[in-house]
């Protein structure tokens, strides 16, 4: 769950952006720290191939401010989608608060949508995580190609019961971004606030 | 429950700031960070005369991740844990040693600064600091009202829209 420093009064969450390779996970990233202001945000970090394929991670710190004392601070991940990459996408779910799935619109990714969601809850499951504790939003990427598949029949292979928040999103032009990080954020400090 | 909290109170939390202040007092070093396994940081000190720090939070994440990636290297080599990082360069030493299973304590410092003497200290710090933070097992964790949940969210709507 989130570290949270007493003395130094500080909250800190970790949410992770899920999904198979060229979704759009490093693309909301990027989205955020272009449209968040300078003084709320940190440095990103991104460990990328040189084609700008994420190696390790990408990591983004966003200031929400002081909550009854407390700095509250949420730091973004991505992992690498390629599927040969697994054991980093395991060591970044470490202490994983909340998790945006970034499925790809495009009929030829709907497997590897499938997949990388069944790569998640076998992930988690490794760190002793049932995926029904940790709050997941799903975002449908990609909206904008010709040929998109419908979200229904996107959530059919990801989430068969309907059980998660969907947001349609074109990350490279912004529209979503904020929408799905907003949600997710928001059921992790309502879990914050619920833990015993 | 995901994984277990790290929380830092008023008295430990002073003790490990005071740690690691005398181990930056005795050695030399520019800055030593207690870091949790998750990359966030827990206390943060650094020399009179240092310079303004890096971005932490960065190099708290890195140096995390670092240490996971060490891990599961020391797995696949049938070692339980490597339990130290050292990364030199021309003009200065990252230095990075487990504090138990919980946290990593990391000692950024210049070249003229010796790695041995700056190795022998901060194996007693190390020690101090676990003891410290077995204590705090125990402590009971403490709560967030729905308040908290409630005020976050409005400072969501401001930022987020």
């Amino acid at each position: 769950m989130s570290t949270i420093n007493f003395a130094a009064r500080e909250i800190n969450c970790k949410i992770v952006y899920y999904g198979p390779g060229m979704s759009g996970k490093t693309t909301n990233l990027k989205q955020v720290f272009a449209r968040v202001p300078g003084h709320l945000r940190g440095e990103m970090v991104s460990l990328a191939t040189e084609d700008e394929r994420t190696l390790f991670f990408d990591f983004l710190p966003l200031d929400l401010g002081s909550v009854q004392g407390f700095k509250t601070r949420f730091h973004l991940y991505t992992v690498p989608g390629q599927v040969f990459y697994n054991a980093s996408r395991k060591l970044i779910l470490r202490g994983v608060d909340g998790i945006v799935f970034v499925a790809d619109s495009a009929p030829n990714r709907l497997r590897a949508n499938a997949e990388s969601m069944r790569n998640l809850r076998e992930n988690l499951a490794e760190h002793g995580i049932n995926v029904r504790d940790v709050p997941i939003v799903l975002q449908v990427n990609k909206r904008d190609l010709p040929d998109a598949l419908p979200t229904s029949m996107i959530r059919a292979v990801i989430d068969p019961r309907g059980e998660l928040q969907l947001f349609e999103a074109m990350s490279d032009k912004g529209v979503g971004v904020f929408e799905t990080l907003k949600t997710v954020s928001r059921l992790v400090l309502e879990r914050l606030s619920q833990t015993k | 429950m995901i994984e277990p909290s790290l929380a830092l109170y008023g008295d430990a939390y002073a003790r490990v700031d005071a740690h690691i202040q005398d181990l930056l007092d005795v050695t030399g070093v520019r800055y030593g960070l207690l870091v949790d396994r998750k990359g966030f940081v827990l206390s943060h000190k650094e020399a009179l005369w240092a310079p303004r720090p890096p971005a932490l939070d960065s190099v708290a994440t890195l140096v995390a991740s670092n240490a996971a990636a060490t891990a599961a290297l020391a797995n696949m080599l049938g070692e339980r844990t490597f339990s130290e990082q050292i990364h030199q360069g021309e003009n200065g030493t990252l230095y990075v040693e487990s504090v138990g299973d919980q946290a990593l304590l990391t000692l950024i410092f210049d070249a003229s600064v010796p790695l041995g003497k700056v190795k022998v200290y901060a194996r007693k710090t190390v020690a101090q600091l676990a003891a410290i933070l077995e204590e705090l097992k125990d402590i009971p964790e403490m709560q967030l009202n729905g308040d908290f949940s409630a005020g976050a969210t409005a400072l969501l709507d401001d930022l987020l829209g």
